[in-house]
């Protein structure tokens, strides 16, 4: 099975950058690779609870990471460093993901057979 | 002569706001230049807009569409523009525009509007991908 990991390092709100990334994911997984997220740089900041993108009139991204399991994507990953830059502690994340130091990144990164970002 | 590859390529920048097309366009030249295979270029996100039929670049600027469908004829390649992030943005082949009913089709040839699935073909069936961002 390949693998595959989309990369998020933008802010889930400037426009439409971070659905569409999750959309490649979830189509991704149904053509059967092996699919994880990473979270890096403002990508962090979609992982922050009680979102809610209908008040700019945007699919609410913290919804849609809900939703991907149910297509087999269940391994989320987030930069340790980009936490501790926007002074982020595990616990105020919503979503239940493996923090990562930068050497485990590079690993996680060095399996992939494609990295698909932003 | 080194190892001959293939590759995949995607565009994520708008042609107009951002550099992904010129650079975009460097990269295919040197990819195809060096031997290397090249069959798909993926069009995402705003760089859909390059496939717009009723764009009218003045004559001194760069023409990203005119440019990528003059690499088009020089090799074998197709340009895949995503059909979800495409009719979001305006652009709509005849089949598209009836489905919707709206009153024109905005798409330009050679590009095509394809599915998501098959730029995630497109990665699986090459040895390498690459993206220029948005």
């Amino acid at each position: 099975m390949k693998q595959i990991i989309v990369h998020i390092n933008q802010p889930p709100y400037a426009g439409s950058l971070v659905a569409e990334a999750l959309d490649t994911a979830m189509v991704a997984a149904v053509f059967e690779f092996k699919v994880s997220v990473l979270f890096r740089g403002q990508g962090v900041l979609c992982l922050l609870p009680q979102q809610d993108g209908q008040v700019i009139g945007r699919k609410t991204i913290d919804k849609m990471l809900g939703a991907l399991p149910t297509y087999d994507v269940d391994q989320l990953f987030v930069c340790a460093a980009s936490m501790a830059k926007h002074e982020l502690a595990a616990s105020q994340l919503a979503t239940d993901v493996t923090i990562l130091q930068p050497d485990q990144i590079a690993a996680l990164l060095q399996q992939q057979d494609a990295v698909v970002g932003i | 002569m080194t190892e001959s590859l293939t590759y995949t390529v995607a565009i994520h920048g708008s042609p107009y706001s951002t550099n992904a097309h010129q650079r975009g366009l460097q990269v295919c030249q040197t990819i195809v230049d060096a031997g290397h295979g090249l069959s798909r270029i993926f069009f995402y996100h705003d760089a859909v807009l390059v496939a717009t039929a009723t764009t009218v670049p003045p004559q001194d600027e760069f023409d990203a569409a005119a440019a990528w469908a003059q690499f088009a004829t020089q090799h074998p390649v197709e340009l895949a523009v995503c059909i979800a992030a495409g009719i979001r943005r305006g652009v709509l082949s005849e089949a598209e525009a009836k489905r919707y009913e709206v009153s024109a089709a905005t798409l330009q040839e050679p590009f095509e509007l394809v599915g998501l699935g098959q730029l995630i073909d497109a990665i699986a069936s090459a040895e390498r991908y690459l993206e220029i961002p948005a």
